[in-house]
């Protein structure tokens, strides 16, 4: 007769849960596991203000200061 | 060092004379806010000035004291950018002269790809462009979800909170919004490649 082996889920301690940068409740929902192609396409867009418009923000508030 | 300075930090300094403190925020947070007025409000002038007025509206409110920090500066802004919006949207329905659908505009002509190689460019833009579209296409309270949670960087209880709406609720919407953009991305053909 063989021995048994263990083959549930290795336990992991609370540690070793990473939850930095994860929300936990989208996470429980699996939303990015589900829908991972139109996920990865909305991270092709990246809109970042144009250094011009963050100087020109900035000159606005120094003469409010 | 200065990454480790909380945002909180930065705006006691700020108050008690140090102005380069709020430029540091500017700085940790503008792309953030940034995103979300510009994908939510389409035209790229507006947008802009939107951008700017939330964090004038951001000095105002921290130098008249009411700002209590709770750890979320970035969904307090993103609150105060989402009241902008909303106030612009109803001025525009008092005077009547502008349909939601009528702003369309391409704002691809302010944006910088570090790629050199032309062809590749074009392939990013033609994808941008779609999933830009793609986007504008959701109901309004499903591309709000899209966009705070995607380019914001808000948690489901802070997109909640600014949405007043329950967690729930705001899941929900985000999951319509996931399948539609897929029905979307079908009927297109919208892929990260171009045949």
């Amino acid at each position: 007769m063989k021995p048994m082996v263990l083959i549930s889920t290795q336990f992991i301690t609370f540690r070793e849960i990473k939850v930095k940068d994860i929300d936990l409740i989208e996470d429980a929902m699996c939303l990015n596991t589900e829908f991972f192609d139109v996920i990865d396409l909305l991270r092709q867009i990246n809109e970042v203000p144009e250094r011009c418009l963050t100087t020109s923000l900035i000159k606005k508030i120094r003469k409010k200061v | 060092m200065n990454n480790t300075i909380s945002d909180y930090e930065l705006i006691l300094r700020f108050i008690k004379g140090e102005e380069s403190c709020f430029e540091k925020l500017i700085h940790r947070h503008k792309n953030k806010v940034f995103a979300y007025i510009s994908l939510y409000i389409r035209d790229q002038a507006l947008a802009e000035d939107i951008f700017q007025d939330t964090f004038l509206k951001v000095i105002q409110s921290v130098k008249a004291g009411k700002y209590s920090d709770n750890g979320k500066f970035i969904s307090w802004v993103m609150r105060i950018a989402h009241n902008l919006i909303i106030d612009h949207f109803r001025r525009i329905k008092q005077m009547n002269t502008i349909s939601n659908d009528n702003y369309e505009s391409d704002i691809f002509n302010s944006k910088s790809f570090a790629e050199d190689n032309v062809e590749d460019d074009m392939i990013k833009r033609q994808i941008q462009k779609d999933v830009r579209n793609m986007i504008s296409h959701l109901p309004d309270d499903q591309r709000e979800v899209v966009i705070l949670r995607h380019y914001a960087g808000l948690s489901f209880k802070e997109i909640a909170d600014i949405t007043d709406v329950s967690i729930n609720t705001a899941l929900g919407r985000m999951r319509y919004a996931l399948i539609n953009m897929r029905r979307i991305m079908i009927d297109k053909k919208i892929s990260l490649t171009i045949d």
